[in-house]
């Protein structure tokens, strides 16, 4: 090889490598603008459990998808509330919170949150005959719209199958028998509660405070937290009173329930609790933990077979200055969420508030989806009243009081009611 | 040679005003984050305030004349006290004991000292989740051990009867350590030729302890006792992992009471306040009650 031929090759090799380096970077410069994100947005929810890890999974593939940035802060319900409480006056709030049906009113009436212009909504897809007409609903206060509900989250009872096996309440068939009545469902717990082992539990932890078990038994029995003026508080109405005694004894009396503040969903998956009455946030754990258990509707215990429900709703807090970009990446996020909810549904076992998922193969050809989709007649939430939340938290201490024993449920039920009616405005 | 001159006023100002000016800093941030908020807490406590809504009423002493009808405050007190009284003696002997033992320069001395230690560095989220699995009544090891020696197992923590036991305990695991550590210094202050004289006059080490350590401890104790009856007064983390004041109302606390009147059931600052004055003023008449009960003999 001459000296000339190498200068050459080397001046050449130059060029070629100046000129490559100058499309790489041309290149890696357009990949990058590509790759930029349009807008990020802050989203505020409580989804702690696996259920989260769900949302991180839909949330990455959605900003793969679209370049919207999500910034996601999970923290616990209650602190979540009381977050956005302080947050949004301060000026500090998110772009969108996910929030309980019955947070609207008092975040509502408290200017927390935005309205939502009913054309607004209509306008980018979101009509209310393609949602379930109670999920719809619950996002109206006092005839404005603050919220585009997202799932359901729902009870059902679990049976588990080894426990319920041992107990002899299989059929022939292999199947755990489903108690049909509050007579036939404490025979059953009985005969399931041995040694360590308890027959019926409401509620996922702290079952003694478990104010939405305590709700579900009340609006069995055609009882209310508040009167029909949605003024007066109703607890202490004997209808009311009856649902806390039920409440009660499952423990005081009849000891098949497992301490107040015990975790029901330990004990079941420990094999420890054979008929729970908990949300439907729990199957996919279970199915996780690999813990053979059936499920079948909210039994009917009092007069209707009412199931609690607490829609999940998307929200728009109140904004000191509205950034137009961010807000239509909030639709676009809302929007890619509604395509994709049957996944949503499928992976973190929330039934969708939308319809059309409802006939998505893989939902219907899922027992426990398919179990929780028949109940949807039967759901109720809670009333749209602002002191709701409070009321409930009020509710937490009362009701542990009966489910221990300590206090008889008439005086406690008085009590609470006397509580509530007196509560500041 | 010169007679040393007096410095000049000027100088000796600038002089004076040096420390001073070292101090504004921290004065400042004390300023900022501790006494302005404590006065608009005072302010606050008067009016009818409310989170998230902007106009609010000045209401005179209606928002503690409501406290005077709130039951659950009457019980929060009640409950606070009642854990302060009980947690004492423990919180008080136990790292004395264990500080006393490791003094005398036993076996392990200083693995055990960081063993004891080692609670204190954990926050109380962590405490209160370990202790609340240890004493779950249906998956927990501790009722599991009970059980396998054969004694009886209860629902600590649902129990009105143990729950504030269960607490206690858990608060004198977490901070025994840190008391043990100031116990051990003021120990190691104490001259050895004090112990020395004591034994050449044949006293035994009990009454040793009681003629010189308790004595020249008193500091010490001051110390500890009113940071203790301090820190007790305004529980609220362990009550809040392990039983959220509950079962009913057996372990809610004045300062639970606080946050979830000023966070999470109506918002009320202006109630909350009060309240939070209230509290401020039994510490304060503790904390001058138990200095001039024990000041006053302390031996230096």
């Amino acid at each position: 090889m001459n000296e000339a031929g190498t200068a050459v090759s080397r001046r050449r090799f130059l060029t070629t490598a100046a000129a490559a380096g100058a499309a790489a970077s041309l290149s890696a410069g357009t990949r990058r603008a590509s790759a930029q994100p349009k807008a990020t947005i802050s989203y505020w929810n409580g989804l702690t459990g696996a259920d989260g890890k769900v949302m991180d999974e839909l949330i990455d593939q959605f900003t793969r998808e679209t370049g919207i940035r999500v910034e996601q802060q999970r923290i616990q319900w209650a602190d979540l509330y009381a977050k956005l409480q302080v947050s949004v006056p301060a000026g500090e709030g998110p772009d969108l919170a996910l929030i309980h049906t019955v947070e609207v009113p008092h975040f509502a009436s408290d200017g927390i949150l935005e309205p939502i212009d009913d054309a607004a909504a209509t306008g980018k897809g979101f009509r209310a005959e393609d949602y379930l007409p109670t999920t719809w609903q619950g996002g109206i206060y006092q005839g404005k719209r603050y919220a585009i509900p997202l799932d359901v989250p729902q009870h059902i009872l679990y049976m588990n199958v080894k426990v319920m096996r041992d107990a002899g309440l299989v059929g022939p068939d292999g199947k755990p028998k489903v108690p049909g009545s509050r007579d036939e469902l404490l025979a059953m717990a009985k005969q399931l509660a041995k040694g360590d082992t308890f027959g019926f539990a409401i509620g996922t932890v702290n079952p003694g405070k478990y104010t939405w078990g305590f709700q579900n038994l009340l609006w069995q029995n055609g009882a209310n937290v508040y009167a029909a003026d949605l003024k007066r508080c109703a607890l202490a109405e004997p209808a009311a009173v009856e649902a806390a005694e039920f409440f009660g004894a499952i423990h005081a009396q009849h000891k098949v329930a497992p301490p107040a503040n015990a975790s029901c969903r330990d004990a079941f998956i420990a094999g420890k609790l054979g008929l729970w009455i908990a949300g439907s946030w729990n199957f996919t754990g279970l199915r996780d933990a690999k813990v053979d258990f059936a499920v079948a509707p909210v039994p009917r215990l009092f007069k209707q077979p009412i199931v609690w429900s607490m829609p999940h709703q998307y929200t728009f807090p109140t904004r000191k200055v509205m950034d137009a970009a961010k807000r239509e990446a909030v639709w676009a996020h809302l929007r890619w969420m509604t395509d994709h909810v049957a996944e949503w549904t499928l992976k973190a076992g929330q039934v969708s508030a939308l319809r059309k998922a409802h006939s998505d193969p893989r939902i219907t050809g899922d027992p426990v989806l398919r179990t929780l989709l028949a109940q949807a007649p039967n759901w109720q939430g809670g009333q749209p009243v602002p002191k709701w939340v409070a009321a409930e938290n009020l509710t937490r201490p009362v009701i542990e009081t009966v489910y221990i024993g300590q206090k008889p449920a008439r005086a406690a039920m008085e009590d609470l009611a006397r509580q509530i009616n007196a509560m500041p405005d | 040679m010169r007679p040393p001159t007096k410095p000049a006023p000027r100088r000796r100002r600038r002089g004076a005003l040096t420390p001073y000016l070292f101090l504004v800093p921290g004065l400042l941030l004390f300023a900022v984050f501790r006494v302005y908020p404590l006065l608009d807490g005072l302010r606050l406590s008067f009016t009818s305030a409310r989170l998230g809504r902007a106009q609010y009423a000045w209401v005179g002493l209606a928002n503690y004349e409501r406290l005077l009808e709130d039951t659950r405050f009457h019980v929060s007190l009640w409950n606070t006290a009642f854990y302060t009284v009980a947690s004492t003696l423990p919180i008080l002997a136990i790292p004395l004991v264990l500080a006393v033992a490791l003094n005398r320069g036993i076996a392990l001395k200083t693995f055990l000292r960081s063993a004891f230690f080692f609670p204190f560095t954990l926050s109380v989220v962590t405490v209160g989740l370990t202790w609340l699995w240890l004493l779950d009544p249906v998956v927990g090891p501790f009722n599991y051990y009970l059980k396998a020696l054969g004694l009886p197992v209860r629902s600590w923590l649902a129990d009105p009867a143990t729950a504030m036991w269960a607490i206690i305990l858990t608060t004198v695991w977490w901070v025994a350590g840190y008391y043990l550590v100031i116990y051990l210094a003021g120990l190691q202050d104490i001259p050895r030729e004090l112990y020395e004289a004591a034994a050449i006059d044949g006293a035994g080490g009990w009454r040793s302890f009681w003629s010189i350590t308790l004595p020249l401890l008193r500091p010490v104790l001051l110390f500890v006792f009113v940071t203790h009856i301090i820190g007790s007064f305004q529980i609220f983390g362990q009550v809040f992992v392990l039983t959220q004041g509950g079962p009913g109302d057996a372990t809610r606390t004045v300062v639970q009471h606080l946050y979830e009147t000023a966070f999470q059931n109506f918002f009320h600052f202006g109630s909350a306040s009060a309240m939070a004055w209230v509290l401020f003023a039994v510490i304060l008449g503790f904390s001058a009650l138990q200095f001039r009960l024990l000041r006053g003999h302390t031996e230096y």
